[in-house]
């Protein structure tokens, strides 16, 4: 089946092959010397294989169990063609039904979509992986199994395609191999987006047959609305851990750090992915110096799901995401604050600015701000004082699909590196048309089997290009290199890049968050803050 | 050929379903609830920003800040999808080469169809003048004619030979085009047999208005009349309805962007959306038939 072309029908066929293989050869090729040792990906054990669905490309994600028995298909199946009409109803979908039905009905296949997406183009242009692919599945299958009709003439008006255990399993794996970056919508010229149909399906799965990648549900927002956060912290160990984190960057700058907690009335309440305070906490140590030094009246929360601004809801179900965004307001409704800020994560960004501002109505439309804008007032207010030869290296920036190409914040950002950062340079494309860092959706914190493998020598490929383009004046160890990636997940894949392709020893590029840069530059801070290591 | 009396008959059929289908249709889009909100930059109506894509979220404590659009901005970057087709030339030059004849000869096509009717109703009024314009609007049809079937039948080739449209071009898609392509190409016919097109089309259309059934085509001004007219009836239930969409997607979809209010119509309509019933299946959702969003967005823990 690989050597063929795959067609939009085939994904129903032959489940016991695996569907479209990712040859290694295939992938576009990477400049010297990143090009000649490309890793070796990692074998899938018996024990998956054997028990598990790794019917699609190969690769794993979502360790879907095989069906015990066929009647365990059906009943599969069964649900998935429920949950199909159940995307199409106003009242289990209003959410986005407006853009679902418009992305359905109107797509005329033009491929305009199909270059923007750097999964697509990494791969060598894998068919199952053109932005056209699965949505033309779900187009098909809508038509054929919900509309009148639709058995006798979908095949001439939508083209065939046939509902089986082989279909949705491949196709739950398959919505996890777009980062809903949204690159192709805004390359269509009708305004389709494919980017949402990966989302929509991702719900149906979530939503109705109960199938969603673990590190989103029962790791992710399940875990963060049972104990507070994604990461398994709950009030007393995330206290903890920010005292410590504050006493280290005491050490670290001479600077008293205290991070204040549960202030009512404060200004600002910040609430970070709770990731920083684990992987990262030179990020959440950063924004209390600043803040602190900037005299903001600020506080973080210690109410479950309140100290952690992960909303996996986002990437794959509507009411997970409706519960937890419902959390963060009426913390801050209980604390009466008067906005609260996003942290440095890109998803937190739009989840919490954008897409909850019609589910939080009445005393739960709390005002809600970037952490960028915020950071932007603060550096040019003068009540800090810097000196950016500090920060005399090259720099340069990821923009978060979430941040730039979603929410438009793609200026305050850069104001402070242009000022702060002398050898700031830009990517190319960067801004709204920049590349994801291939860790979207949820991929940042998806490491099973062999996904990471994907995640990072595809997903990520065109990442890899656009850093090393950009440091291409200076390509060798000898010059330290800043990536800054203002979003938790973002970084969390990038670390995952950087390490896999061995690129701080063989270009010395680190990476880190913006705060970072800020208070490296602080006449106050005597000690160099960022360290080029790999952390 | 059709008697005149069935030609007439035959062609209010067909404009009747047309109008009928398409209000439908376009009403259906509009009708569509309201979502959470998906805007994607750039959004152009963000005065001062648009231009690299930034938005009002850039502002510090944006709500206290005057919405500045500029809704010119919109409108330029509309004229320049519909009539220049931006983003196919932007995005997939090879199908532009195509594309923009086939669209631009629809559009002059519209145009002296307008052209007519405005020099139809001025002889009316009085200005004999008006009635010399048809020569003019009968070469302006012709070049619609040309560029429309040269689009067509572009598009037509690609859907056999470009790799990318391989699997993904149904039998009702080339359907589409080989119509289209007829209407073109009998289009220029008639304007071959007869240089008087507008002039024909015109007495046609009055024909139609005033039910005379002594009206005469010749035979392939009739197969064109209607198999434009069979195209009108069949668009409305086809996905060349993009263009109806292509509103709804960008200002309803992509620059989509204001935020809920207290009190306002956004929130008043958030509050009904939000208190209909959920019955989505999977165990976490909790959901019973009965329980509306409100209750599953609020209910504690959840496994």
């Amino acid at each position: 089946m690989s050597t063929k072309k795959v067609r939009v029908k085939d994904i129903g066929k032959r489940g016991d092959e695996v569907l479209c293989p990712i040859i290694p050869e295939d992938l576009t090729p990477l400049p010297p010397p990143y090009g000649e040792d490309e890793p070796a990906w990692k074998e899938l054990s018996e024990a998956t294989t054997n028990n598990v669905v790794c019917n699609l490309d190969g690769v794993v994600a979502v360790s879907l169990p095989k069906a015990k028995d066929e009647a365990e298909e059906r009943e599969y199946v069964e649900k998935f063609r429920a949950g199909l009409k159940k995307l199409l109803e106003k009242n289990n979908n209003w959410t986005f039904l407006q853009p679902l039905i418009l992305s359905l009905e109107y797509c005329v296949n033009c491929q305009s979509c199909n270059e923007a997406c750097p999964v697509f183009t990494s791969s060598g242009g894998k068919e199952i992986y053109r932005p056209t692919y699965r949505a033309e599945v779900l187009r098909r299958l809508v038509a054929k199994y919900t509309k009148p009709g639709g058995r006798l003439f979908s095949r001439f008006t939508h083209g065939d395609i046939d509902l089986n255990w082989t279909t949705i399993t491949r196709l739950y794996e398959l919505s996890y191999r777009c980062t809903l970056c949204r690159r192709c919508a805004q390359a269509c010229p009708i305004g389709i987006d494919n980017g949402l149909v990966s989302r929509e399906l991702r719900k149906l799965f979530s939503q109705e047959l109960g199938w969603a990648a673990k590190e989103l549900h029962e790791k992710g927002t399940v875990l963060q609305l049972e104990v507070g956060s994604s990461t398994g912290m709950n009030q007393v160990v995330v206290k903890d851990n920010i005292e410590f984190i504050d006493e280290d960057m005491a050490d670290e700058t001479g600077i008293e750090v205290t991070t204040p907690w549960d202030k009512e009335g404060a200004d600002v309440l910040l609430i970070h992915n709770a990731g920083e305070i684990l992987s990262w906490p030179e990020n959440p140590g950063a924004f209390a110096i600043i803040l602190n030094a900037a005299g903001i009246d600020w506080t973080l929360s210690s109410d479950e799901v309140a100290y952690d601004g992960v909303n996996y809801g986002l990437f794959y179900d509507d009411v997970q995401l409706a519960r937890v965004a419902v959390k963060h307001a009426e913390s801050a409704k209980k604390l009466k604050v008067n906005k609260i800020v996003a942290g440095e994560c890109g998803h937190q960004h739009k989840a919490m600015m954008t897409v909850s501002d019609r589910v939080l109505t009445g005393d739960l439309a709390v005002r809600r701000e970037s952490c960028l804008t915020l950071l932007e007032k603060i550096v040019f207010s003068g009540k800090i004082e810097f000196d950016p030869s500090k920060n005399d290296f090259p720099v340069t920036l990821h923009d978060p699909c979430n941040i730039v190409r979603n929410l438009g914040i793609v200026e305050p950002q850069r104001r402070i590196l242009r000022h702060l950062c002398p050898q700031f340079r830009e990517m190319t494309p960067h801004g709204v048309d920049n590349y994801c860092c291939g860790g979207g959706s949820g991929f940042a914190v998806m490491s099973p089997n062999n996904f990471t493998d994907w995640r990072v020598s595809v997903a990520g490929r065109m990442k890899l290009q656009q850093i090393l383009d950009a440091f291409a004046d200076q390509p060798k160890p000898e010059v330290p290199k800043y990536l800054c990636a203002p979003c938790s997940n973002c970084k969390g894949q990038l670390r995952d890049l950087l390490q896999y392709y061995d690129v701080l020893e063989k270009s010395n590029i680190t990476y880190g968050g913006l705060v970072e840069l800020i208070v490296n530059a602080m006449v106050d801070v005597k000690e160099p803050f960022i360290k080029w290591e790999m952390h | 050929m059709l008697g005149s009396t069935l030609l007439i008959v035959v062609s209010w059929v067909l404009l009747a379903i047309f109008v009928a289908a398409f209000l439908v249709r376009t009403i259906r889009m509009a009708k569509l609830p309201m979502h959470l909100r998906w805007e994607l930059a750039p959004v152009p109506h963000e005065r001062g920003k648009s231009h690299y894509g930034g938005s009002y979220l850039e502002e510090f404590e944006w709500w206290t800040k005057p919405r500045e659009k500029d809704l010119t901005k919109e409108a330029s970057f509309m004229l320049q999808e519909i009539l220049l087709l931006k983003s196919v030339w932007e995005n997939n030059r090879r199908l532009w080469w195509f594309s923009f004849p086939f669209h631009t000869g629809m559009y002059v096509l519209v145009a002296a169809g307008g052209l007519l009717l405005l020099s139809g109703g001025l002889e009316l009024a009085g200005v004999q003048t008006a009635g010399e314009w048809r020569g003019g609007i009968s070469m302006l049809a012709g070049s619609g004619f040309a560029l429309g079937a040269v689009g067509a039948f572009g598009l037509l080739v690609s859907r056999f030979v470009d790799p990318r449209f391989r699997g993904y071009t149904t039998p009702v898609a080339l359907f589409n085009l080989i119509l289209l392509l007829a209407v073109f190409v009998t289009g220029g016919l008639a304007l071959v047999a007869s240089r008087n097109l507008a002039g024909s089309v015109w007495d046609f259309g009055a024909a139609l208005v005033t039910a005379d059934m002594s009206v005469e085509l010749t035979g392939i001004l009739q197969a064109h009349v209607l198999l434009a007219l069979v195209f009108l009836a069949y668009l409305p239930f086809t996905r060349m309805m993009h263009f109806v969409a292509k509103y709804f997607t960008y200002h309803q979809v992509r620059w989509e962007d204001e935020p809920l209010r207290v009190g306002g119509r956004l929130e008043r309509e958030a509050n009904r959306l939000l208190e209909q019933p959920v019955t989505w299946g999977a165990p976490h959702v909790n959901a019973n038939g009965i329980k509306n969003w409100v209750d599953v967005a609020t209910e504690e823990k959840k496994t």
